[in-house]
């Protein structure tokens, strides 16, 4: 029985990262992070996502404040932000959350306020997505 | 709960949407075996990438080194630590042709990675005598070539 039960999680969780794979919403790199855990470090995986989620949204408070300000201009500033956001997003294989950053990066470096303002609630819709996916991955 | 990984582990349902890639990684992830104790640098300020690169060196057994700023990775480097490969995000102000050239006659090799590379940046790293330049994130396929050349 526990074991039927246990194929059937291991299951669900296969047809679950499948779909975020399907979906764009997590890459190969993700797969990475899965084949470091191992006996030693059981738990890598969820930590390295939750350190991921506070630097996120430390970046994501970051962005906004930076554009809310109306008298904005440190598109340099916004850009050191988003290379970080960038690369860690890259690192855990978040790849729309990564290409969404990419895309306002493009705006940031033109100085486009309004593609940056665009380009910063698709990334929190993104990373909202993302994170309640990852949660669901991780109950 | 997230899966374990195991080395044997192919569910079937996973086959088709990574084109093979999987079983690939999983290949260079448990076969490679190093014959030398290789050690390595990681600087980058972001703590989420340098601790995973860390860690994806410490998995095929490179001893590891991580500086999150350009001031410690530099000291380390002038004092006489000795790398065999250095990892850098960004340009450390001393690297310059001269001291590349001094670290690459020793047979240390330097691997620039970058968040998002344009040309320029591209351009800025080779510059200076990076031996290789790639994007994030730090992965086997790039990793283990060049782990496999400073092993001999």
């Amino acid at each position: 029985m526990l074991g039927l039960d246990a194929d059937r999680l291991r299951a669900d969780l296969n047809r679950l990262l499948a779909f975020l794979f399907h979906q764009g919403i997590l890459d190969e790199q993700y797969l990475q992070l899965q084949q470091l855990q191992d006996e030693s470090s059981p738990n890598f995986v969820s930590e390295v996502v939750n350190i991921y989620f506070h630097e996120s949204e430390k970046l994501l408070r970051n962005l906004r404040s930076l554009l809310m300000d109306r008298e904005f201009s440190d598109y340099d500033k916004m850009g050191i932000h988003l290379n970080q956001f960038i690369g860690s997003s890259s690192s855990i294989g978040a790849k729309r959350v990564r290409n969404v950053c990419v895309a306002f990066r493009a705006a940031s470096d033109q100085n486009n306020r309004a593609g940056c303002l665009r380009a910063l609630e698709l990334l929190e819709h993104e990373y909202c997505i993302l994170k309640n996916k990852l949660h669901e991955l991780f109950q | 709960m997230a899966p374990t990984s195991a080395s044997g582990d192919q569910p079937s349902d996973k086959d088709n949407w990574d084109n093979g890639r999987l079983a690939r990684r999983q290949q260079l992830l448990t076969e490679i075996v190093l014959r030398n104790k290789l050690t390595t640098l990681v600087f980058d300020g972001d703590t989420m990438c340098r601790v995973l690169e860390q860690v994806l060196l410490r998995s095929y057994g490179v001893q590891t080194q991580g500086v999150d700023n350009g001031r410690d990775a530099i000291a380390l480097i002038a004092f006489g630590a000795k790398f065999n490969l250095i990892i850098i995000k960004k340009i450390l102000p001393i690297m310059n042709g001269l001291e590349a050239d001094s670290l690459n006659g020793s047979g240390c090799k330097i691997l620039g990675v970058t968040a998002c590379s344009g040309e320029s940046e591209r351009q800025a790293f080779l510059a200076i005598g990076v031996d290789v330049f790639i994007e994030k994130p730090l992965d086997p396929e790039h990793l283990v070539p060049i782990l496999r050349e400073l092993d001999g």
